[in-house]
């Protein structure tokens, strides 16, 4: 029973991760490294707050997507379009979307760093399996963005692998000449896969703010943008890993909630997702392979 | 030919001015959005600023642990490598720096205050030198090896703030105890800047911060300068950041300039909170000012990695943390206002740089023809 | 008669200072192998880009099967039914063969792609022209000759029957050139039209039913393989006759200056790059490897001057062991180093000309005080450079990406000649240089020889090499397999050994 609660909890924790950790990955796979995704995911939680203040929750899902895809627009505009490094225009977006989501706090709510809460959507029973007792805790008052979250992890396998938008989507990662060559519109490609992790994060942010926690709260990504990089990373750019790796991190994360090892202080369970990936990066776990073309802009040759 | 490239050169002297117009006009829009008429915010926002002699010396202490983030972000970019762990750097700086300051009792200060530093510096280093190892050995990204390093970090300083270096002995009020270390000695505070400005009758006011690290960040950038532009040293460092290739095949030692240029960012990123810990905190603790180490990115592009471009674009930024409090207190704007024109400043500035850079190579091109 | 499937008429193409292509007309008859010859710079691959429409002709037409047409793109190009396998593959290693075939012409429906309809596709065009290869296999695992059948079944997987193959050859060692032979055959058989573009006559000979000579951009004339021979092509390609004597005194060469033995060395793609080499160069003479490109040179360079680590072997520069020194200590013993890419590995373009003269020098005593650069020294050092090497420029200080080419080349033999080198690597020196530029580098290099150094002179101008060289080693897979002197060899028994057709019994025996 307590190990369903655990388990539970390190889903719950795992959803904003995965999310987001999906949409780093159309994001990289197109050769755009993303390290705005941070700044996607505040943005998400608060115009997702407030769409479902407002509106409702499926507003709010909405207001989070236009929010990170905003924000990705940028992104895309700026590395893309004008071919500026994408790690600037990527801490520059985390910069400004701090800045915008404390600003429109403070105009809309009149508090600067939470919102009133919000109503998320009503939770699901999944049929049959709440029967068993011990699976309780895991398929009772769930809710339906958990679902999506993994029900897009093979959406996003199929899409990646097994249709033409995701071998172009690969191929200009991949070697962006030689797809521009086979008349694949690199441009095209890469602000589809940024606007695609705009949205992700989007609703990685929503469901923090209106599932989770049930209101904006500054700061509450607390840098699962990058968590969820780490896990892309961990997960070898694939989705399955990616969900693998989510699932990690969130169990790590339920662990310092709800577990006390004694001689273990919390804080370093914290640490462990980014332990791990660096460890993955050096290759002392197994060999890290980005995609070739990850983070150069692309330039058309003259002559 | 000569005329053409003096063209180009004051096109490039303009363009970080151009950069942050063009963030001010997007502040003037969001002000309009608020109801307000943004040239008088503006006005406000520099009277408040320049109004009085305290105010420019508060300008010039917000700068001070930006010309560090900043110098330590430019030296990195220098040589092509991306410093994104200022951040968790010039954290783990004021820790071993506060450490240095509170552990060792009994000295005098101009000991005690070097000390200090020193340790600022080692913290600093010593949490740069993963990632560039990484780097150098098994070719590991460092963007990505330093936003995990920051996370790392963050979680470590917490562990150390709330157990093994939390000061127990702190008079509790109403919130129960701060997590923080115990203060630094009187022997570590870095005096201020009063006596120095004294001896230009002018007297700045009990409440003003502005310390000597002020003073030591303007060395550092001198020194940095002169270290790049004029010794044997700088002149592999320019060469391997414009061309490694080249610099290996004459004989240079490529990984070693690597090493040491990204650990001297780091050690430098090691002082940027000290200023703030030394002169006013005298501990640190859980929310000591974060941020620091982004805004050096911000920092260094404007400057255009230049240490006095650093030392100006941290100035500018100074001004506008000052000029946020004033538009807040007379104007009723929020201060947030601020660091979304910071965030714009970043994507404009490098925006405007690429399309300058396209419009020589354009020009260059016609001229070739 | 065949008909013409292809037809230029005065097609002109310029760019900013250069007329790459200069008034060009030829016909191309449809089933047939069509070579264009010419040497680097004589308009060859614009004139396929522009066929490919990666260029518009600033003039002239162009008839595709009698039709006049204008090629505004790739795009159009391919449903021309022209095709393009260029010199560099456009391949994405992470990717199957499949995928890499159907990228940008899937043509599947619903956006979901259907790979066992493309796998029977790619098998039928494998069957139907004899190309061995299994459309599944990942193409980070297929050998180079394999990666070029992938390319150019991308190519027919479009539906082009007019192929341009740009220097096909350039990357494929002999027995893969055979197999590629062997496939284009098949393919001219089956009513396919296929370009070859390329500078080795003996294959152009050996595969081509006609061949079009450039030179300068221009069309110099087009012959009937049968009616023509290498000699007469080699006239036409370069203008004059071949092999011309330079003007070089005989000299007795001195003592051994540089001892390569046994050495082996493992490429960057974990292939054995050298296989036991071994070569000595005396004082006072030029000792030339001619090889065709990709059969151990660059390592070989890189080894000698420690920029490549060795798995065995010997390498003894005036009898000191220099294996695993730094370079910067390599290059105190004396050596002077003329990289091939002068670009990447020979100068920083963006510092100025004399912070370029004094790299790799910088710390010598007379630029420096302690730690701190000695600039008026440099600056000094490096105007006597750009007067005695006569480099086109208005001053030191200007950044040396201002300077021509040629200038460029200049400021390096500068800086690496003048600190009185006793060996001097040079790997590619004229490669890119214009006429004039090429003649001042060779004499330079013969100027250093006569001053009694020793020259290890790589580079893949066969004329080159015959002219400059006093003893010639032919490097092929990794070993020098014949070491012929300077005075008897002749461009096509150097040729032989370089395809490995004729094994050499010179150097069996050392």
């Amino acid at each position: 029973m307590f190990m369903a609660q655990l388990l539970a909890s390190a889903f719950r924790m795992a959803t904003p991760i995965l999310f987001t950790s999906l949409g780093a990955i159309y994001s990289e796979r197109s050769g755009v490294v993303n390290i705005g995704l941070e700044g996607m995911m505040i943005v998400g939680t608060f115009w997702g707050a407030y769409g479902a203040y407002n509106y409702g929750p499926l507003w709010g899902v909405v207001f989070a997507i236009v929010a990170g895809m905003t924000l990705a627009l940028i992104h895309a505009l700026v590395s893309v379009t004008f071919k500026v490094d994408q790690i600037i225009s990527g801490t520059a977006l985390n910069i400004l979307a701090a800045g915008l989501s404390r600003f429109f706090c403070l105009v809309i709510f009149t508090m600067a760093t939470t919102s009133p809460t919000v109503k998320g959507f009503t939770t699901w029973n999944l049929p049959l399996l709440s029967r068993i007792p011990w699976l309780k805790p895991m398929v009772t008052n769930l809710s339906p963005l958990i679902v999506v979250a993994l029900v897009l992890v093979p959406v996003s396998a199929f899409v990646l692998n097994r249709t033409v938008f995701g071998l172009r989507l690969r191929s200009v990662g991949e070697n962006p000449l030689a797809a521009d060559t086979l008349g694949v519109n690199v441009t095209a490609m890469r602000y589809a896969g940024v606007l695609i992790s705009g949205a992700l994060a989007g609703m990685g942010g929503v469901y923090m703010a209106m599932e989770h926690t049930g209101m904006y709260l500054e700061g509450m990504t607390g840098g699962r943008g990058f968590i969820a990089l780490a896990a892309m990373i961990f997960g070898n750019w694939t989705p399955t890993g990616a969900l693998v790796a989510s699932l990690l991190f969130g169990l790590a994360g339920a662990i310092t909630i709800r577990v006390q090892i004694p001689g273990i202080p919390y804080q370093f369970i914290q640490m462990l997702p980014y332990a791990l990936t660096i460890a993955v990066l050096a290759g002392v776990v197994r060999k890290a392979t980005p995609p070739a073309a990850a983070g150069q802009p692309y330039e058309r040759g003259e002559k | 030919m000569k005329l053409l490239r003096n063209r180009e050169r004051l096109i490039q002297l303009f363009t970080p001015l151009g950069a942050v117009l063009a963030a001010f006009l997007v502040g003037a829009l969001i002000i309009l959005i608020l109801g307000k008429n943004p040239l008088t915010v503006y006005a406000r926002m520099l009277s408040y600023s320049f109004g009085r002699v305290d105010s420019i010396a508060i300008i010039m202490y917000r700068a001070t642990p930006l010309i560090f983030t900043g110098l330590a972000v430019a030296l990195s970019f220098k040589i092509g490598l991306f410093n994104i762990g200022v951040e968790g750097q010039y954290r783990m700086g004021v820790l071993t720096a506060a450490v240095a300051g509170f552990a060792i009792r009994g000295i005098p200060a101009f000991i005690h205050i070097p000390l200090a530093i020193l340790a600022g510096a080692l913290g600093g280093l010593l949490w740069g030198l993963l990632p560039i190892l990484l780097k150098l050995k098994r070719g590991v990204h460092e963007v990505i090896t330093t936003i995990m390093t920051n996370y790392i970090g963050l979680n470590l300083i917490h562990y150390l703030l709330t157990g093994p270096l939390l000061d127990r002995n702190q008079v509790t009020g109403f919130g129960g105890k701060i997590m923080r270390t115990p203060f630094i000695a009187e022997s570590a505070q870095m005096p201020k800047l009063h006596g120095l400005f004294s001896l230009f009758s002018i007297k700045l006011p009990g409440y003003i911060y502005l310390n000597w690290f002020f003073v030591i960040a303007i060395i550092l950038c001198i020194l940095v300068y002169y270290l790049i532009e004029r010794t044997t040293f700088g002149y592999e460092v320019r060469a391997v950041a414009g061309n490694p290739t080249a610099a290996q095949t004459a004989g240079i030692n490529v990984r070693s300039i690597y090493l040491k240029v990204f650990l001297m960012s780091a050690g430098i990123a090691g002082l940027a909170g000290l200023s703030e810990l030394m002169g006013y905190y005298r501990h640190m603790e859980v929310s000591f000012p974060s941020g620091y180490g982004f805004l050096g990115i911000a920092v260094a592009l404007l400057g255009k990695n230049s240490p006095f471009g650093v030392i100006i674009a941290a100035l500018l930024f100074g001004f506008l943390a000052r000029g946020a409090e004033g538009i807040q207190i007379l104007a009723d704007v929020p201060s947030e206002v601020i660091t979304i024109l910071q965030g714009v400043i970043i994507l404009s500035i490098v925006v405007a740089y690429e399309l300058v850079n396209r419009y020589i190579r354009i020009q260059r091109k016609k001229e070739a023809a | 008669m065949a008909k013409l499937v292809l037809e230029l008429t005065s097609v002109t193409k310029t760019f900013p200072g250069v007329v790459a292509n200069d008034d060009i007309s030829l016909t191309i008859t449809e089933g047939s192998i069509h070579a264009i010859c010419g040497e680097n710079g004589a308009g060859k691959s614009t004139l396929m880009k522009t066929l490919y429409g990666l260029h518009q002709p600033d003039a002239g037409s162009i008839k595709v099967r009698g039709e006049t047409v204008r090629i505004d793109g790739p795009g159009r190009a391919v449903a021309l039914g022209i095709g393009m396998v260029h010199q560099h593959f456009m391949l994405i290693p992470r990717l199957s063969v499949m995928e890499n075939i159907i990228l940008g012409y899937e043509g599947a429906r619903l956006g979901i792609l259907d790979y066992q309809r493309a796998q029977r596709e790619i098998s039928e065009l494998c069957a139907r022209y004899g190309f061995k290869l299994d459309p599944a296999r990942l193409v980070s695992q297929l050998s180079v000759g394999e990666q070029q059948r992938v390319e150019i079944l991308k190519v027919l997987f479009r539906g082009a029957d007019i192929l341009i193959l740009d220097e096909p050859t350039a990357v494929l060692v002999p027995q893969e050139v055979r197999d590629l032979f062997r496939n284009l055959r098949e393919l001219k058989t089956q009513g396919k039209t296929i370009i070859f573009i390329s500078h080795k006559l003996d294959e152009v000979m050996e595969i081509a039913d006609r061949i079009t000579v450039l030179r300068r951009g221009k069309t110099i004339g087009t012959v009937e393989v049968k009616d023509t021979n290498q000699r007469q092509l080699a006239e036409m390609m370069v203008g004059r006759p071949v092999f011309m004597e330079l003007n070089r005194d005989e000299r007795e060469p001195g003592p051994v200056m540089l001892e390569v033995r046994d050495l082996r060395v493992q490429g960057e793609a974990g292939h054995q790059a050298l296989s036991g080499l071994s070569l000595q160069i005396r004082a006072g003479e030029v000792y030339g490897i001619a090889g065709v490109e990709g059969n151990g040179q660059t390592e070989l360079v890189n080894a000698i001057i420690g920029q490549q680590p060795i798995q065995a072997g010997v390498i003894r520069m005036k009898d000191q062991s220099v294996v695993g020194r730094r370079t910067r200590e390599i290059r105190q013993l004396g050596v002077a180093y003329i990289p091939e890419d002068r670009h990447a590995q020979g100068l920083v373009l963006g510092m100025s000309i004399w912070e370029n003269s004094v790299l790799g020098y910088h710390l010598d005593r007379q630029f420096r005080n302690g730690c701190i650069q000695n600039r008026e020294a440099a600056r000094r050092y490096a105007e006597e450079l750009i007067e005695h090497f006569d480099v086109r420029t208005s001053s030191a200080e200007i950044p040396a990406l201002a300077l021509s080419g040629g200038n460029q080349q200049k400021v390096i033999l500068a800086r690496e000649f003048t600190p009185d080198p006793d060996l001097i690597v040079a790997s590619q020196p004229t490669r890119g240089l214009d006429v004039g530029a090429a003649e001042f580098v060779r004499q330079q290099i013969l100027a250093m020889r006569d001053r009694g150094k020793a020259v290890l002179l790589v580079s893949a101008d066969l004329e080159e090499i015959l002219s400059l060289s006093d003893r010639i080693g032919v490097i092929y897979g990794g070993r020098i397999v014949a070491e012929v002197p300077g005075k008897e060899a002749t461009a096509d028994q150097l040729g032989l050994y370089m395809t490995g057709s004729k094994p050499g019994k010179e150097a069996a025996t050392p």
